[in-house]
C-alpha cells in the first residue's frame, strides 16, 4: 500500500512539473495557441507515465555508489531527452530548430526541480532525525544524572 | 531436564551454574545471553573468536558473500547471514539500513541528505555509512519521529 501511496503521489508531482513546464513554454512562445482540454491533459498523462518508466534506469540489484547514480542520472536526461522530444514534436508542442532547445531545456529544469525537490524532503526529514536523536541523548544524560 | 532455583541471601552474588554435556550448545547460549541480559554474536578476527554484545557493534556489512562486525574500533568476520543477523536483532536498536547493511541507531551522531536521494549517518566514531531511502521510515520509527 505504501509503495503505491508513493507512486501516486511520484505520478502527480511529475504531471504537475510537466503541466506548468509545457504552460509556461507556450504562454511564453505561443500565447495565442489553443490546446483541446482533453486532449491537452491526457498527452500530460503520456509524458507522465513514460517520465516514471524512464525511473527503472535506476534500479539496482546492488546499492548504487554516488558516481554510479550520476551515471545513471545523465542516462535518465537523455533518455527523457531521447523519448519526450520526438513525441512533443509529434504533438505540435514545438516546431522550429529553436524550440527544440527550449523544450530540451525545459526538460533538464524539469529533471533538475524534480531532484531539487527530492533534495528538500530528504533535508527536512534528516532535520527531523538529528533533533530526535538530540532528543534522545539528552534523555539519556538526565537519566544517568 | 531438571532445574534448581535456589535462594540466597542479599549479601551473596547471585550467579548461575550451568552442567550440561556440550557447552557449545544452542540452549546453554541461550542461558549465557539471559544471564548477561545482552544478545551476543561471535565475531572472529585472526582465527580468534570474540564475543561481542550487539550494544557494542556499530554496524553489520555483507561484502562479497562474507559478513563483517564493525565496532568502535575493530572489524570482525562474522558466520551470520544478513537476514540472520537482522532476525537476532529483531527488537534491539539495530535496523536494516541499506542492501548490505544493518546500523546501530544508538551510534549515529546526526544524518545528512545526499542529492542521490539517499542519506548519510555519521558515526560516533567518525565513519560514515549510507542510509537508503528505503529503509529511512525504519530509522524513523525506531527513533520516534
Amino acid at each position: 500500500m505504501k509503495i503505491i501511496t508513493l507512486w501516486i503521489r511520484r505520478y502527480v508531482t511529475v504531471y504537475g512539473i510537466i503541466m506548468l513546464c509545457t504552460f509556461f513554454m507556450c504562454l511564453l512562445f505561443n500565447p495565442a495557441s489553443e490546446l483541446p482540454v482533453v486532449t491537452y491533459f491526457g498527452r500530460i498523462m503520456v509524458f507522465t507515465l513514460i517520465a516514471l518508466l524512464s525511473l527503472s534506469v535506476y534500479y539496482s540489484k546492488e546499492e548504487l555508489t554516488v558516481k554510479a547514480w550520476w551515471v545513471r542520472t545523465v542516462l535518465h536526461l537523455l533518455l527523457l531527452e531521447a523519448v519526450l522530444l520526438p513525441l512533443a514534436h509529434h504533438w505540435g508542442f514545438w516546431q522550429s530548430g529553436s524550440d527544440i532547445l527550449i523544450y530540451a531545456g525545459f526538460i533538464l529544469l524539469a529533471e533538475a526541480l524534480w531532484h531539487l525537490a527530492d533534495y528538500g524532503l530528504s533535508a527536512k526529514t534528516a532535520a527531523q532525525i538529528n533533533e530526535r536523536i538530540r532528543k534522545n541523548r539528552l534523555d539519556q544524560r538526565t537519566r544517568k544524572d | 531436564m531438571k532445574v534448581t532455583v535456589e535462594q540466597i541471601d542479599r549479601q551473596c552474588e547471585e550467579e548461575m551454574i550451568v552442567r550440561c554435556h556440550d557447552p557449545g550448545a544452542a540452549w546453554v547460549e541461550s542461558v549465557r545471553e539471559a544471564a548477561s541480559g545482552q544478545r551476543m554474536i561471535c565475531g572472529w578476527r585472526e582465527d580468534m573468536m570474540r564475543r561481542l554484545k550487539l550494544s557494542e557493534v556499530f554496524y553489520f556489512e555483507v561484502v562479497d558473500d562474507r559478513s563483517f562486525v564493525y565496532t568502535q574500533a575493530e572489524v570482525f568476520e562474522a558466520k551470520e547471514k544478513l537476514y540472520e543477523f537482522e532476525r537476532l536483532c529483531a527488537g534491539s536498536a539495530l535496523f536494516r539500513c541499506s542492501k548490505s547493511m544493518v546500523l546501530n541507531t544508538e551510534k549515529i551522531d546526526y544524518v545528512r541528505p545526499s542529492l542521490s536521494g539517499r542519506f548519510e549517518a555519521v558515526l560516533s566514531n567518525g565513519e560514515k555509512v549510507v542510509v537508503s531511502r528505503k529503509y529511512v521510515a525504519d530509522l524513523k520509527r525506531m527513533l520516534g519521529v
